[in-house]
């Protein structure tokens, strides 16, 4: 049991990557990935909804009708999704990045990993494996949005968190890699990476 | 128990929205007050920004209760005026015109069945001179809204333009690019015209000296003429029903100009007798 648990928390962090290897939630990391402060508050906001929402869901797993069991899971979904905007929002640490990712909180509900890990593993299992699998599918899911924004900031903008790090040396910022595109193919990057460690992902 | 009966369906899904929706209306009620500090801290330092105390960056950096302070110490005077220029009321210090506010005098200056009574116009004057008045309208994906600075002679001194949900690195330039905003300094409206302020292509031209002219144009942002035009209509709007206060409040300068044009002769023809001697 417990190399299963250790299983459900690893293998989405590396070898079933929500990103790179089930290709979901494609669509925001390409927009919040400008800055690394912007990619790990999203990176934070979606494990707190995969996790938490995963856990209500299995607790109430054997009472939810099944013909109905899209829109409890949204309810429950968007309910934790409004929440962490609303919380976003009352700190005045967090209140200028929750306004400058301003709909991507809010479309953390259509992001297809937290629906996903609900239908695929949270209705079938109990709740604290179920806990572990939205957690672990949030933390791969921010690992690789942390992996592009590190890039995207240190070479779009000379900095990382905000910090100066490469402009001191009079380093002219990369336009291209400000723009959405660049998310791409950084993205296919990291799969080419992926795909050559792990050679059973190959397509023969 | 057959979870799938249709009685049960109704009362479990007619259960879980009612607690859901007490959660979320009990979180958003514990949470308003924090939630309204900060966007009163950040539509002020929005303010701030168009009259030139600072960058954005700056009041972000300073935190909530710095930027207040700031407010305090440099504002002179806040109070609201009518479309034919009269006063009709004064602006607390620790009152704010937010953009819900904003949106509820841009229905009553646009008139029609949304409107709710007379327009009533906040300006916030600085102890510097300036004057800061807001401007509000529809972008392309939701509002846009934002502050123009007005020196005494009612050229601009400074802008910050804020939005909902444009799109970034296009639409978004209107609050992300400096350079969108500088370009607002110095220029001229022509208020009580029709035509107050206008955002076109090739707006902003160079002259022979390469400067500036002053002029109602500015250059609209390439990719983004739906968000661009309705920022024109947002200040056209505002700026017209705004026209009567700004002139009105110009004669103050007009006494002051002649004085400042003497010194700049006399200081000509000191200059001119040193290059005869």
């Amino acid at each position: 049991m417990n190399a299963k648990l250790k299983e459900t928390l690893l293998n989405p962090i590396f070898k079933n990557n929500p990103i790179t290897v089930l290709v979901l939630g494609i669509c925001s990391s390409l927009a919040v990935t400008v800055t690394m402060k912007g990619a790990l508050v999203m990176a934070l906001s979606v494990i707190v909804v995969t996790g938490v929402s995963s856990l209500i869901l299995s607790l109430l797993r054997n009472t939810i009708p099944s013909r109905v069991r899209i829109i409890v899971q949204l309810v429950v979904v968007a309910m934790m999704v409004i929440l962490v905007d609303q919380v976003l929002k009352s700190f005045e640490a967090t209140y200028a990045i929750d306004k400058q990712l301003s709909v991507y909180i809010g479309l953390i509900i259509t992001n297809c990993i937290v629906m996903g890990r609900i239908e695929a593993f949270a209705l079938g299992n109990k709740p604290w494996p179920s806990f572990l699998d939205g957690v672990a599918n949030g933390a791969g899911y921010g690992m690789i949005l942390l992996i592009v924004a590190f890039f995207r900031e240190l070479l779009g903008s000379g900095t990382l968190f905000g910090f100066d790090i490469l402009n001191r040396f009079g380093y002219v910022p990369n336009n291209l890699v400000i723009l959405p595109p660049f998310a791409l193919i950084l993205l296919g990057c990291i799969v080419w990476v992926q795909r050559s460690i792990q050679k059973d992902l190959q397509e023969k | 128990m057959n979870t799938n009966s249709n009685i049960y369906t109704v009362i479990y899904t007619t259960v879980i929205v009612v607690i859901v929706a007490a959660v979320l209306a009990f979180v958003s009620q514990s949470l308003k007050g924090n939630q309204q500090a900060n966007e009163k801290a950040d539509t002020i330092s929005q303010m701030l920004t168009a009259a030139q105390f600072g960058t954005k960056a700056d009041f972000q950096k300073m935190g909530n209760k710095a930027v207040l302070a700031r407010y305090a110490e440099e504002i002179a005077e806040a109070f609201t005026v009518s479309p034919d220029g009269s006063r009709t009321g004064d602006i607390a210090l620790d009152e704010v015109f937010s953009p819900s506010l904003l949106k509820r005098q841009n229905y009553n200056i646009k008139g029609g069945q949304n409107a709710t009574g007379a327009p009533e116009l906040p300006v916030f004057i600085f102890k510097n001179g300036k004057k800061v008045v807001p401007v509000y309208g529809a972008g392309l994906w939701g509002p846009v809204w934002g502050y123009i600075a007005f020196n005494e002679d009612n050229s601009i001194a400074g802008a910050y333009f804020d939005h909902e949900s444009e799109t970034a690195g296009l639409g978004a330039k209107i609050k992300d690019d400096p350079a969108f905003q500088a370009e607002f300094i110095g220029e001229k409206p022509s208020l009580g015209e029709s035509k107050v302020f206008e955002i076109v292509k090739g707006g902003s031209p160079k002259d022979t000296e390469n400067k500036e002219v002053i002029d109602n144009k500015i250059d609209a942002i390439t990719g983004a003429t739906m968000t661009s035009k309705g920022l024109e209509a947002a200040i056209n709007t505002w700026l017209g029903a705004y026209s009567a206060y700004l002139l009105s409040a110009t004669p103050k300068v007009e006494e002051e100009v002649p004085a400042e044009v003497n010194e700049e002769a006399v200081e000509g023809e000191e200059t001119t007798k040193t290059v005869e001697e």
